[in-house]
């Protein structure tokens, strides 16, 4: 059973950065926070609920329908339980979060959520109203062995023994399916661990039982004295089980990042995406997060969201070394196919753990930096002057305002340019610094140059869409540039087949021998260009630049490139080409050629939110 | 995934001596015995959970109820206790389908009250043969209308669930998805009505309201109203010095061929031959930050022989070929008497000053170029 050894913490900076935003968690956070945690079991004793939080409110009962429902037997008979007042559907007000689930008892909770045997091991969701439970029921012993001792006519079991148990989360009907799949996962794996500590030495038995204890006398209590009190409350010091509950649950709601020690000993570690990864006030999707993961490339970087000492301390101590060296080797100008073999490590794993690193907050992937990047400001960055980013900015760069600064991106500028200030005060290296800074919160994206190939149409038959004009890409079928092998990826908390493609070197076009125009050579030129119809043929044929057969050669060798998804430091990666080769060619072929620059895509969910 | 597909339809009640169980459902033996066991808590339930919409998933199917219970003397063990409730594949999104089992609960409860509908063996019969009408109409048109008796008519429909829209801005300007003359007028509402004429994809919220005599409130509601069921969707005010930029999905005019047929036959002038997809895509690529639309025509007066700029804008738009880019004025240096910047904050563009302060873009940024304090950002 592997429970995952390297997990963090959220601390520094970030938290005090994202200060003034928490507010805005908690207003948009019922979507993605639980409204309450709850621990069932069910066993020799029946059904009971040991746990919850937040605790219940304690208020008196008034209408006349709630008595009538109660429970023949209610321990709480002093009114320890709001119940939901009106009992119809029609509610004028909206009720919160809290009388939402405060509504139901610890009865009924126990019934319903302590499910029959034959629904453990899966996934256990149950929506009323407007509270949606998922939990993940787990077994402790097996069933066939509880009908052997039912049949036995011996005196009874001293011990009353726990059967199965759950560990659900209550969360707003209307949450997103990623959120309750995360939620589901989160469960699951504090089953594992309250199993494996359940064999190995009867943890959970022993909570339950103080659990119950408490109760019990909470309730003795409230019948000799009629004040009454809640019996959780009375529980969180005694129990660290419960204390545990209330520590994920408390995390959930603010920060996304669980990290609890069952019984002191077994690590369990979760972090709800949507709380972590919000661009411009909406959450990325997990799957969305899960495909730009696939499609990273051994040219693109690792840019760290955390200053490296700052991410160390986070780790644990034993944490896998691999993913200490390549923090400490990281940085934003260095590609990942560097990474790997300055750190030592091959590719998949730079991969791995890159991915790793992204899912959990703590970098995102750029395009290295270089003088020729070209960056803008993006669509999303918050740019008010009394934003806490503003005022971060303020503090970092001393004598700078964040405006003014991103004003200068507000028309497309290449870092080169940047670095070229017209006033000497700044020093070049406190300028990348910035572009670092601004880079690492979101208010960059990065423009690419894409080339579509376009021939003018003929002059015959104008106006009509010919199958001429169908694009390159329909006629061609999408030749696939690299032969992904895939690998399975457990990442601690995404689904288990998740899969990372890790493409192969071979995947530039074949190397065409040099030599001038041998007949080789043309017939490969000849085979490129079969793709195109006799019209496009004749046009591109017809280009002065095509008179020359390396340019020729050239332009049909990479042919394939221009249906605009390949942007320039692609081609430049793939065919191990200059920029200024590449640049060249397309101002040659300019008659057939359209370019544009847009931000990449593939890595541009990581500057704006997804529809 | 389309409409919720139901895969079948029970009825279950509590019976004297036999307990939960159930009586109809069609298709005949769709439940297990095993499925019944593990979910009955959930469909003949404890008086807590009653008139609640109970959605349990178990052995790969979800099952929708509301429990009922009647109280009476007349009744075995005073109570009787049903359920009418659906089932689906689990991975069915059945957020639509919960109304349709809530109201069924509804019907069942009144027609019991009034005649003993369900207590009574010659009329619960009847349940069968109008279960079988219900899960047929319903997966076929996703509406059903239904005679009971002389007095009662079940009325169902599955309403689709939408996002909620955003919300309108004065200075937004709602475009149709669709030709204009596609929609019954009569079928909306006297405000929505009243403004139609002037939604033409150009005027914006604010001129809508002062030409149509409608007050702004009322005019931001009713468009979102329209943006809420897919009639219409937003673009930005039209200006000749507009700057746009591309986005990654202008791509998609190269692969798809059914944007591309929508785009050109949208695009192009009136009473020209069709514009060709050359020249469309790449006056959308001469859009560039720094670019106004004034400067492409100049540039690009070839291509825009036989393309109307303002629909072409339009088009790339609301498709998302393209983005404006707008403007922010932000005030980064102030003497400390004056006031705080009110507008000039950075989260207020050009076109939400303008439509606030009554200025016009021109006036707005002669206003600023001569302010030093002032910086403009654009995005």
């Amino acid at each position: 059973m592997y429970i995952h050894s390297s997990s963090f913490d959220l601390q520094g900076e970030r938290k005090s950065m994202y200060k003034q935003s928490e507010n805005s968690f908690f207003k948009c956070g019922e979507k993605t926070s639980p409204i309450s945690v709850i621990l069932v079991t069910s066993g020799s004793r029946g059904n009971k609920l040991l746990f919850r939080y937040p605790f219940q409110r304690v208020a008196d009962c008034t209408s006349s329908l709630t008595t009538k429902q109660r429970s023949p037997y209610a321990l709480n008979t002093t009114g320890d339980v709001l119940e939901d007042p009106d009992g119809d559907s029609r509610e004028q007000t909206p009720l919160t979060d809290e009388q939402l689930v405060a509504g139901f008892s610890d009865i009924i909770l126990a019934t319903i959520l302590a499910t029959k045997s034959d629904m453990c091991g899966k996934k256990f969701e149950l929506k009323i109203d407007n509270v949606r439970f998922v939990g993940h029921p787990t077994l402790l012993q097996h069933p066939h062995t509880i009908q052997v001792s039912k049949t036995d006519p011996s005196p009874k079991r001293e011990m009353p023994t726990m059967i199965l148990f759950s560990v659900v989360f209550a969360l707003r009907a209307n949450a997103d399916p990623s959120v309750i799949s995360c939620m589901h996962n989160l469960s699951r794996r504090i089953a594992i661990a309250l199993q494996h500590e359940e064999r190995r030495c009867q943890y959970l038995t022993r909570e339950a039982k103080l659990m119950l204890a408490v109760q019990d006398e909470v309730t003795n209590m409230t019948e000799t004295d009629g004040s009454p009190q809640s019996p959780f409350r009375q529980i969180l010091p005694k129990c660290k089980l419960a204390r545990d509950l209330k520590e994920a649950y408390d995390s959930l709601c603010t920060t996304g990042v669980v990290r609890l020690h069952i019984n002191n000993w077994l690590e369990v570690s979760f972090c709800l995406p949507h709380k972590i990864h919000r661009v411009g006030g909406n959450h990325v999707p997990p799957e969305a997060l899960e495909r730009s993961l696939k499609a990273i490339r051994p040219y693109h970087a690792l840019l760290l969201l955390d200053s490296e000492k700052a991410l160390l301390a986070q780790l644990p101590l034993d944490c896998s070394p691999a993913l200490v060296r390549l923090i400490k080797t990281c940085s934003a100008v260095k590609n990942l196919q560097q990474l790997a073999q300055d750190a030592d490590l091959n590719l998949l794993q730079i991969f791995q753990i890159a991915a790793h690193l992204v899912y959990w907050g703590k970098a995102i992937i750029v395009y290295p930096l270089c003088e020729n990047n070209v960056y803008m400001l993006s669509p999303h960055a918050n740019i008010s002057l009394y934003s806490p980013l503003a005022e971060a900015f303020g503090q970092q760069f001393p004598g700078h305002d964040l405006p003014s600064m991103l004003a200068k991106f507000s028309l497309p500028l290449s870092l080169s340019e940047f670095r070229n200030p017209l006033d000497a005060s700044v020093q070049e290296a406190q300028l990348i610094q910035m572009v670092v800074w601004m880079l690492q919160r979101r208010l960059l994206i990065q423009l690419h140059t894409y080339v579509c190939l376009l021939v003018p149409p003929s002059e015959e038959e104008p106006g009509l869409l010919r199958d001429e004009e169908l694009p390159l890409v329909a006629r061609v079928g999408g030749r696939s540039l690299s032969t992904p092998s895939a690998l399975s990826f457990g990442s601690p908390t995404s689904s288990d087949d998740m899969t990372l493609t890790s493409p192969s070197m071979d995947n530039s076009s074949a190397e065409l021998l040099p030599g001038g125009d041998s007949p080789l050579n043309r017939r490969m030129t000849e085979t490129l260009l079969a793709s195109l119809t006799e019209h496009e043929r004749q046009v591109i044929l017809n280009i002065p630049a095509a008179q020359s057969p390396e340019d020729l050669r050239m332009f049909a060798r990479l042919l394939h490139y221009f249906r605009g998804h390949h942007h320039l430091e692609e081609i430049m990666y793939n065919e191990n080409m200059r920029r200024s080769q590449l640049k060249t060619l397309f101002d040659k072929f300019r008659s057939v050629l359209v370019v544009t620059n847009h931000e990449d895509p593939v890595i541009s969910l990581f500057q704006s939110p997804l529809e | 995934m389309g409409m919720s597909r139901i895969e079948c339809i029970f009825f279950s009640e509590f019976h004297p001596t036999l307990g939960p169980k159930i009586t109809y459902q069609v298709p005949e033996e769709y439940i297990s015995r095993e499925l019944f066991d593990t979910v009955q808590v959930y469909i003949i339930t404890k008086p807590e959970l009653q008139n609640k919409l109970i959605t349990v998933t178990a052995m790969g199917k979800k099952l929708i109820g509301c429990p009922v219970c009647i109280e009476h003397k007349k009744y075995s063990r005073n109570a009787l206790l049903f359920n009418l409730g659906l089932v689906c594949d689990a991975r069915t999104k059945t957020c639509a389908l919960e109304p349709i089992v809530k109201k069924l609960s509804g019907y069942l409860t009144t027609l019991e009250l009034e005649s003993g509908f369900i207590s009574k063996e010659e009329s619960k019969q009847k349940l069968l043969p109008i279960m079988s009408t219900l899960l047929e109409e319903l997966n076929a048109t996703g509406a059903c209308t239904l005679p009971i008796d002389e007095s009662n008519t079940i009325n169902l429909k599955l309403i689709e669930q939408r996002r909620d829209p955003l919300i309108v801005q004065e200075y937004d300007v709602p475009v149709f998805t669709q030709c204009k003359d596609h929609f019954i007028k009569s079928q909306w509402d006297l405000t929505t009505q009243q403004i139609l004429a002037y939604i033409d994809g150009f005027r914006h919220i604010q001129k809508i309201s002062a030409e149509a005599d409608v007050e702004l409130n009322l005019v931001r509601i009713a468009v979102q109203n329209l943006l809420y069921y897919g009639v219409v969707t937003l673009v930005s005010i039209f200006q000749y010095s507009n700057v746009y930029c591309t986005t990654p999905t202008v791509q998609s005019l190269i692969d798809d061929r059914s944007i591309q047929e929508e785009c050109l036959n949208y695009v192009t002038k009136k009473g020209q031959k069709r514009a060709c997809l050359r020249d469309v895509f790449q006056l959308y690529c001469g859009l560039t930050p720094g670019t106004t639309v004034r400067d492409l025509c100049s540039r690009y007066s070839q291509q825009l022989q036989r393309v109307d700029e303002r629909r072409l804008i339009q088009y790339g738009l609301m498709k998302a070929l393209i983005r404006r880019l707008q403007k922010y004025p932000v005030k980064v240096t102030r003497d400390e008497r004056s006031r705080p910047p009110r507008l000039y904050t950075g989260c207020h563009s050009y076109d939400e000053i303008c439509c606030k302060t009554g200025m016009s873009y021109k006036e707005l940024d002669e206003r600023l170029e001569n302010d030093p304090n002032i910086i403009v950002c654009w995005k």
